[in-house]
């Protein structure tokens, strides 16, 4: 099986990913592509693993994993903050600062 | 749209060299429920579907770790991305009160251009990947020796020891900071601004 | 060094016994001083009394970061090599990046701590979660409530910088980066003052932060496939790096480009170098200022350094392809930063364009990888630091009614009259930021400007010194208002600060004069520690 199928998977996703980052609006669901991002970097690490033999791909993989679960721990807290103060977790409302 | 597209290219890759064996075919349908799912969350417009949709994807990430052999990285998958981060961010969404149904949350004005720059990038590096591993070639039913857990366990604490422990650091800053940055006091009364000005 | 195949083997039979591998605890010393005083800061917080966490914290923090420095002195003359299986290359730059970084944290740690400026209270929110303006807000300022925990958490920042530049390998460059920004996430939402702003540029830092690690991730990904090794270099023929891929020319150029081209997004990033500069402004202005000088200068030198490994090391093999790119990213940070700080009526807003704008100058030396740029880029990184952290030191003195920031230009307006003495500094670093001579970044700038024509860049000096021209003028603008305007009549107070913030302010002033003196010291250890280990 050609693993080129598995690369376009991920390449495709991190895409996705990154179109999501780019029209959502809502901060959590922003935070939830920059997932999928992640998750694709991760496919791609976990194929090359495979096709170089090596487990650095599979190991990387994992520190993704927790670094992304120690990240939404500080994302949520910075958001629900910010709703509190404000009431509203859309990344537009965000407007104080101007560009 | 993008689904389609995709998996004309899956099956034509995979028929170009092999009759479909069943890791063929569970790839390809698992890849579909992949790239659906995420399309789905990126335009879905109920949150909470969204999150929802989102475990769909990343279960079905795990699936393709399981077809590359990769068992521990795909438990590991189910285990701290289904069961940890998609919960969190579902309890996000209910603290941060997101609303339920239809939202005009996918509204932007740059929608177009952000289309645009997306599809670019997809295009560049799905190219690349077709530039750089065309002649490399996978047996799917090759003994695969190398995900399972003791292996990962043994390269994790031979070869990777400092970076493990820094990431214990990591959580640990993250955890006391997330405190830091939501906690109010203990009466925790009411937290009705009574003026909300910029300073 | 990792060779998976072994362990692969070993796994299959299940019979290999597992060996512990050799951490050289020694040469990884100031890492774990700091990351081990930031874990003994965590549980100050947990069990000192709340009276006597502030004078813990402030004094735990300090002595750590000097015990570092002083480790970082003592591994001086250790000869180049990898410790930690591989993790961290412990090289003479490294060590120089390492005491720039402990240097320049102490001092902005000087100016965090202040409370005097205030009357008892720190630049930080009492609670960070209350909601600014309420009952439960006030009661606890009543209380003297402070947020202690700001320390550890820059330790624990401190600590990711000072793997950031050492990390041999893209999997602990990416832990350090994380490490880094994390902390510095929480950190930029905790403003006692202008709560909103802060909280927004937070909620943006970490959006964009994030955004750029995925990318960071997936270049990593793509330079794994090509090389087959996430180590920059390996000098073991059965485990080569990814120097020694691009060296040997290993798969389709396509997934080398493509992944450098994400790699490097994700650094320049966090370097502040157009077109991925948008967040800094935002950010510079709305987190408390001193993080916002504690983080410009030290997450600049770290992010360089990382910059340095990856491109000097890593990708030496492969400089014609990412040398042009380098080009116009210095080129477009240089005009951005020159072209967007003349707009800007905020002072805070203003450094920040112009720390763009010097990254420009210090991403022009990173156009060669030989020994003088990288000497250069190390002369220049420390005498900017200590002079952003001390221009932004003295923001935090000057502040209008209730204690808010002056940060308006406009209500900078004779200040040079009524407080002549931040006025006399704040010249001081907005005179060596325009490059004038006799300042420390007069040099930095020459020798940068040298480095790059001795490379044949002979375009980006001339747009720099074009950009320097446009930037002498904003500079001075400042100083015009503060010098040669009258005071408003409802004019801001300068705050009288403490020992410390003086002594901030006085070392920073002193070096940036003595530098442009008398670089000489200065420059033959940037000559000397330009040494990487490949």
């Amino acid at each position: 099986m050609n693993p080129d199928s598995y690369l376009y998977l991920s390449a495709i996703l991190f895409s996705l990913g990154a179109l999501g980052v780019l029209i959502r609006r809502d901060a959590i669901v922003v935070f939830m592509c920059i997932e999928l991002m992640l998750n694709a970097a991760n496919l791609a690490f976990v194929t090359f693993s495979r096709m170089h033999g090596r487990l650095d791909g599979q190991i990387f993989a994992f520190f993704t994993m927790v670094v992304a679960a120690a990240e939404v721990v500080v994302g949520l807290a910075i958001i629900i903050t910010v709703f509190r103060t404000r009431r509203s977790a859309s990344v537009d409302d965000a407007n104080l600062l101007k560009y | 749209m993008n689904v389609t597209t995709a998996s004309v290219q899956f099956t034509g890759s995979a028929q170009s060299y092999l009759s479909p064996t069943g890791v063929e075919v569970a790839f390809i349908l698992i890849g579909l429920v992949v790239l659906g799912s995420a399309l789905l969350v990126v335009t879905v417009r109920n949150l909470v579907h969204a999150a929802l949709w989102l475990v769909v994807c990343l279960g079905g990430i795990a699936g393709e770790y399981l077809l590359l052999g990769a068992e521990l990285v795909a438990w590991v998958q189910i285990l701290i991305y289904v069961g940890a981060i998609v919960v969190l961010l579902l309890f996000g969404l209910v603290l941060t009160r997101a609303p339920i149904g239809h939202t005009d949350e996918l509204d932007v004005k740059h929608r177009a251009p952000a289309v645009v720059v997306a599809a670019g990038a997809a295009g560049v590096l799905v190219t690349v990947v077709v530039d750089a591993y065309r002649k490399v070639w996978l047996e799917p039913r090759a003994a695969v020796p190398l995900g399972t857990g003791a292996a990962n366990g043994a390269a994790l604490f031979k070869y990777w020891v400092l970076p493990f422990e820094t990431l214990s650091v990591l959580l640990l800053a993250a955890l006391v900071g997330a405190i830091v940055i939501s906690r109010r006091g203990a009466d925790g009364d009411s937290d009705e601004p009574e003026s909300v000005g910029t300073d | 060094m990792p060779s998976i195949l072994a362990a692969s083997t070993a796994a299959a039979s299940n019979t290999a016994p597992f060996t512990a591998p050799h951490v050289e605890w020694g040469k990884l010393s100031p890492m774990l001083i700091v990351l081990g005083a930031a874990t003994m800061g965590v549980l100050v917080e947990a069990f000192a009394p709340r009276a006597a966490r502030y004078r813990l914290q402030v004094g735990l923090t300090l002595l750590a970061l000097a015990a570092a420095f002083a480790a970082v002195i003592a591994l001086h003359d250790t000869p180049t090599s990898v410790a930690a299986a591989g993790a961290v290359a412990v090289d003479k730059t490294t060590l120089f990046f390492q005491g720039t970084i402990l240097a320049i944290s102490f001092i902005a740690v000087l100016v965090i701590a202040e409370r005097r400026t205030e009357g008892g209270q720190d630049a930080f929110a009492a609670q960070g979660g209350s909601v600014p303006g309420s009952q439960q807000e006030r009661e606890a300022v009543r209380a003297g409530w402070l947020t202690t925990e700001v320390y550890p958490l820059v330790l624990f920042s401190i600590g990711g910088m000072l793997l950031f530049p050492a990390a041999n390998d893209l999997l602990t460059m990416f832990v350090a980066l994380e490490v880094l920004s994390l902390p510095l996430y929480l950190v930029c939402g905790l403003a006692r003052h202008r709560r909103l702003l802060s909280q927004e540029a937070a909620l943006k830092y970490f959006l964009l932060g994030a955004f750029s690690s995925a990318f960071f991730l997936y270049g990593a990904a793509l330079l794994y496939g090509y090389a087959g090794s996430v180590q920059l270099s390996n000098s073991d023929p059965h485990n080569p790096g990814i120097a020694q891929a691009v060296a040997a020319h290993a798969h389709g150029p396509a997934l080398l480009y493509t992944g450098i081209a994400l790699l490097g997004m994700g650094l320049l990033f966090k370097v502040g170098a157009a077109p991925f500069h948008m967040w800094t402004p935002d950010v510079y202005e709305g987190a408390p200022t001193p993080i916002t000088g504690f983080m410009s200068a030290a997450t600049k030198i770290a992010a360089f350094g990382a910059l340095v490994r990856v491109l000097d090391v890593g990708l030496a093999g492969s400089v014609d392809v990412w040398r042009p790119v380098i080009e116009i990213v210095a080129i477009l940070t240089m005009v951005v930063g020159g072209i967007l700080a003349l707009t800007q009526r905020n002072v805070k807003r203003m450094l920040a364009y112009s720390a763009i704008l010097n990254a420009g100058y210090i991403i022009m030396a990173l156009v060669s990888t030989g020994h003088d740029a990288l000497a250069s880029l190390l002369f220049f990184l420390p005498t900017y630091g200590i002079a952003l952290v001390g221009s932004f030191a003295v923001v935090t003195l000057v502040r209008d009614a209730g204690g808010v920031e002056a940060t308006d230009l406009s209500r900078w307006a004779g200040l040079g009259k009524s407080a002549p003495i931040p006025a006399t500094l704040m010249s001081i670093f907005l005179l060596a930021f325009a490059g004038i001579p006799f300042t420390s970044i007069f040099v930095g700038k020459f020798a940068v400007f040298q480095a790059a024509l001795a490379a044949g860049a002979p375009q980006l000096v001339i747009v720099a010194v074009l950009a320097s021209a446009v930037a002498a003028f904003f500079y001075l603008r400042v100083i015009v208002v503060m010098f040669f305007s009258d005071p408003m009549p409802d004019g801001p107070t300068i705050a009288n600060p403490s020992i410390a913030v003086k002594t901030a302010l006085a070392v920073s002033a002193l070096v940036t004069v003595a530098m442009g003196v008398a670089p000489a010291a200065l420059l033959h250890l940037s000559n000397a520690a330009a040494v990487l280990a490949r």
